[in-house]
């Protein structure tokens, strides 16, 4: 079943190879050029690559300190892109809450990815597969947004949910609201995770800009878990619901 | 205060400069010899050999890699005459292909130096000879057409003199040649730009800017303008992807510390030959104290227009003359669009005089208009449709916007001016002889110029250049290119190649030009006539936007 | 004993001299030698004479001077000038209003012109109501300061052909 998922994940990959106009190789007559199609005048289909490190902070809540990361990465054209996702914490030791995400993305619309790939959630817990599929891009009014659905080799279905947004105190200094929400259809009692709305994790973060790569943060944030995974994580000796306060750097290059 | 020591001018004073006894024999040397032995070289003539080559140049104490020619930044201005045939051998010295494109002049195809279209570009270490005869004569600029090397400083003057004499007296002639240069690779700013397009833009709206707004026209408005412009997700203040926060601005070379100035005797007319070699800036340039009369656009006559400023979009070329009387400095002053950086020389009766640098004027900020929708309120759409090739692009990975009302704006300079000056509009200029070609277009061809910004994708009709179809033209064929920019930042659009007559109002006395900068929303045309035969390029020459897709060729068969 | 003198008082004098030229009046070489300096590409010469009135006077905006023409006398016809050229063609449409014809004309080698269809101003002192649509004409047109070709003369094509 977990064998299924890497050929679903390489057919959405296969899909949608970019179309590009072939300049008719019409001759030209000599002495007006060379021929088409020897060399491009402008190369407009060069591959780029970035990663940011959106989170990359301690969490304080008064008693102990979390360490979390949530980052991307993508290289590829204008249309076609190989993405990472990744994001974790680690607390006491152990490193929880892990997922990391790698996907096949399409530029569909003029804001707007389509995303299809793997997600792996790797930590201290079982580890579990799914097939992921999803969106990504820039809301109306400036609100970046992703929303992802996934499906494991058991049938389970999940879904996560994050927005953020940037707004300008300064020319440099920024404050960033976040939110990020995580559904399952089914309980997972080993990753402590249960059927429904399951957690969310919301963030007010300001921060600095020294130079546009690198901005150090202080700010703000709230992790709550409900329904069933509220249960899970209260019989396993955690906290449902926890404020803490972040420092750390948003980085990217 | 920076300062900028290219090599050939260390290199060319220092005999000049040892000791008293040099100095004063140095002043019976006449005026313009003098000055001579302390700025670029001119070369003249029938016969050129020009070598591509990497420069170090130092600015601020802080080191740089150049690529010029012979040394220099700018390259040596050439001087042609109009009816000679000129040869130039040019080498290239660097480790990558490069290339020389003689902007604005006509010259056979395979003359005109752009890689993959007219030839196969200068191979490191090889040399490509281009001849061809002068049939023009005004002021005109070369530069690389390989990769970024524009913007890493292979640019320099054209100067033809015409067969017939000048239209105009003056007494002294400078060219002035404007650019901008960064210390980032031009390849680390496209990619920059690929991640976060407003990267260079730190004149965004903020809290600040919100409560400013507030305060002046009410929290009402405010929110709603606000709104509105969310809802596009554009930005009205981006005005130049790339600004001052990473330029700095050179007149002739030389940044604002240097002060270039140019010479002249109370009295005199001066003509100054501006152009705009810079790979992404547009200057609104004045002298201050000065009013100027605008000879010439692009090389071509024009009927002469007094002004006091105007904006030069990238690659367009104004020769203007002034006179000064008094017997003080002026400066001359281009400041870059956006308002965050300026090129600044001098105008003065002797060298080491400075005028007061004057402070740059408001940041313009774009409108409604510029989005193509002139006098739709908030939240307003009258009973108005896209056009069928409008809809089919609107949603497209390539494009952000589409006008609705794109409009004619050629009455208009732009925004940015404050009011009392006059400013050079398209609608002024005229030729002062008809055009060759009397005919009529026999037919249209129709481009929309089109951009994602968020993705930093740029292109034609919603296609970057890898994505279409070369324009097929006639030899002969007369034909009215319409340029529909749905896009909300100008766009310098060059035809390489063949005359753009633009349609401004003035019949058959259309100007001639080589570079059309197209407002934002705007909608104008420009008649062709396809008489001389080969691959033209024809793109935005802001670099960024070329390269990133901005690029069709047009064949003429 | 003098000659030693001397040549002390010329060896003395020698450094004051040197001083004495290095401070003298700057040149424009010399003071702020570090300002970069444009090179003068020298004066225009003598100006073309064949360049019309209007460029040596600098305008703001180009305007097409007023034409009035003087009286006709029966064939219709206003100045005849340099530009002129000659064309037959048949009338498709008179606008009065604008006071301007459609035509449709045969290809005008004096011009370079095709056969096409166009419209063209019509000269003021020339009366659009004896022109019919549907008639053939010989025509005069002219291209005025504006740049457009206006029709100064206008008259029937002889019958048949």
């Amino acid at each position: 079943m977990s064998t299924r998922i890497i050929p679903i994940a390489a057919v959405l990959i296969a899909l949608a190879a970019p179309a590009a106009a072939q300049t008719p190789a019409a001759n030209i007559e000599p002495g007006l050029g060379i021929e088409p199609g020897a060399m491009q005048p402008v190369m407009d289909q060069a591959i780029f690559a970035h990663a940011i490190f959106n989170q990359l902070e301690g969490r304080w809540n008064g008693s102990n300190t979390q360490f979390r990361w949530d980052g991307q990465g993508w290289a590829g054209t204008d249309y076609d892109k190989l993405w990472i996702k990744s994001e974790g914490t680690v607390s006491n030791g152990a490193l929880e809450d892990s997922q990391q995400q790698f996907l096949y993305s399409r530029a569909v619309t003029t804001y707007f990815d389509l995303q299809g790939g793997l997600r792996s959630d790797l930590d201290s817990r079982p580890t579990r597969n799914w097939a992921a599929f999803g969106i990504q891009g820039l809301a109306p009014y400036f609100f970046d947004l992703e929303l992802t659905g996934f499906v494991s080799g058991q049938g389970h279905l999940a879904a996560k949910l994050q927005a953020s947004y940037d707004l300008l105190i300064t020319q440099r200094l920024i404050l960033q609201p976040q939110i990020e929400l995580n559904i399952y259809s089914k309980a997972d009692p080993a990753r402590l995770t249960g059927p429904g709305f399951s957690d969310i994790d919301t963030g007010l973060r300001l921060r600095y800009e020294f130079s546009r790569q690198f901005a150090p943060y202080i700010g703000v944030v709230y992790e709550g878990k409900f329904g069933q995974t509220a249960n899970f994580v209260r019989q396993a000796g955690e906290s449902t619901g926890d404020v803490r306060f972040v420092f750390g750097i948003r980085a990217w290059f | 205060m920076n300062r900028f020591a290219p090599p050939s001018l260390a290199i060319t004073r220092r005999p000049f400069m040892q000791g008293a006894a040099t100095a004063g024999a140095l002043s019976l040397i006449p005026f313009p010899l003098r000055a001579l032995a302390a700025s670029a070289p001119v070369l003249s003539g029938t016969e050129f050999a020009l070598e591509i080559g990497t420069v170090p140049l130092t600015l601020d104490g802080r080191e740089a890699t150049a690529t010029g020619v012979n040394g220099q930044i700018p390259a040596p201005i050439l001087r042609w005459r109009e009816g000679d045939t000129v040869t130039l051998a040019v080498t290239n010295r660097l480790s990558q292909p490069s290339s020389i494109h003689w902007h604005g002049v006509r010259t056979p195809s395979p003359m005109d130096g752009v890689p993959g279209l007219s030839f196969a570009g200068i191979a490191p270490r090889g040399t490509f000879v281009y001849r061809f005869p002068v049939r023009q004569s005004g002021t005109y600029w070369y530069h690389s057409h390989s990769m970024f090397q524009e913007q890493t400083g292979l640019y320099g003057a054209i100067v033809i003199a015409p067969k017939a004499g000048y239209a105009q007296a003056f007494d002294r002639d400078y060219v002035v040649l404007l650019s901008d240069w960064s210390f980032e690779p031009p390849e680390t700013i496209v990619s920059n730009l690929k991640f976060q397009s407003n990267y260079y833009n730190y004149g965004q709206r903020t809290l600040g800017t919100f409560i400013d707004d507030a305060q002046r026209t009410g929290m009402a408005d405010t929110v709603g303008d606000r709104l509105e412009w969310g809802r596009m997700r554009m930005s009205p203040t981006d005005i130049l992807d790339v600004s001052g926060a990473t330029y700095t601005y050179l007149i002739n070379g030389q940044p604002p510390a240097t002060n270039w100035t140019a010479l002249f005797r109370p009295g005199e007319r001066v003509r100054l030959r501006f152009i705009n070699g810079s790979s992404m800036s547009i200057f609104d340039v004045r002298v201050d104290g000065l009013p100027m009369t605008v000879v010439q656009a692009d090389g071509n006559d024009v009927v002469p227009v007094i002004v006091d400023q105007f904006r030069i979009s990238v690659a367009e070329t104004y020769d203007v003359i002034v006179q000064p009387t008094a017997d003080r400095a002026y400066t001359i002053f281009a400041q870059a669009e956006d308002r965050t950086g300026y090129a600044r020389g001098t105008l003065a009766p002797r060298a080491g005089m400075a005028a007061a640098i004057p402070p740059m004027d408001p940041r313009p900020m774009r409108t409604m208009a510029d989005m193509g929708m002139a006098g739709m309120e908030h939240g307003e759409m009258p009973g108005m449709e896209l056009s069928s090739e409008g809809k089919k692009l609107q949603g497209s990975v390539g494009v952000d916007n589409v006008a609705m009302m794109p409009a004619a704006r050629l009455h208009g300079a732009g925004e940015g001016f404050p009011s009392g000056r006059r400013v050079l509009t398209y609608a002024d200029l005229q030729a002062i002889k008809p055009g060759s070609d009397p005919r009529p277009p026999a037919h249209e061809i129709t481009l929309h110029l089109t951009g994602n910004m968020e993705r930093f994708i740029w292109g034609f009709d919603g296609k970057k250049f890898s994505e279409a179809e070369p324009i097929a033209l006639q030899r002969g064929d007369r034909v009215r290119f319409v340029l529909i920019n749905d896009t909300m930042m100008e766009h310098p659009i060059h035809l390489h190649g063949l005359w753009s007559e633009l349609d401004n109002g003035h019949g058959d006395y259309r100007p001639y030009k080589h570079t059309i900068n197209v407002k934002p929303g705007e909608r104008l045309s420009y008649l062709v006539t396809a008489d001389v035969p080969g691959r033209w390029a024809f793109h935005c020459h802001l670099l960024y936007h070329m390269e990133t897709g901005m690029f069709r060729e047009v064949r003429v068969a | 004993m003098i000659a030693r003198l001397y040549r002390l008082l010329v060896i003395g004098l020698l450094p004051i001299a040197l001083i004495a030229c290095m401070n003298s009046p700057p040149t424009a070489a010399e003071s702020n030698a570090a300002v970069p300096l444009g090179i003068d590409l020298g004066s225009s010469g003598p100006v073309a004479a064949s360049t019309p009135a209007q460029a040596a006077v600098p305008i703001a905006h180009a305007a097409a001077p007023d034409v009035s023409p003087p009286h006709g006398n029966g064939m219709q016809m206003a100045h005849a000038g340099a530009n002129d050229a000659h064309g037959t063609g048949t009338v498709n449409s008179v606008d009065p209003a604008q006071h301007k014809i459609n035509l449709s004309h045969q290809p005008i080698p004096e011009i370079g012109w095709p056969a096409m269809t166009m419209e063209f101003p019509v000269a003021p002192s020339i009366d659009l109501k004896a022109i019919k649509p549907g008639t053939r004409v010989n025509f005069t047109i002219e291209q005025q300061p504006g740049g457009m070709y206006e029709i100064r003369a206008i008259t029937p094509a002889g019958a048949g052909r």
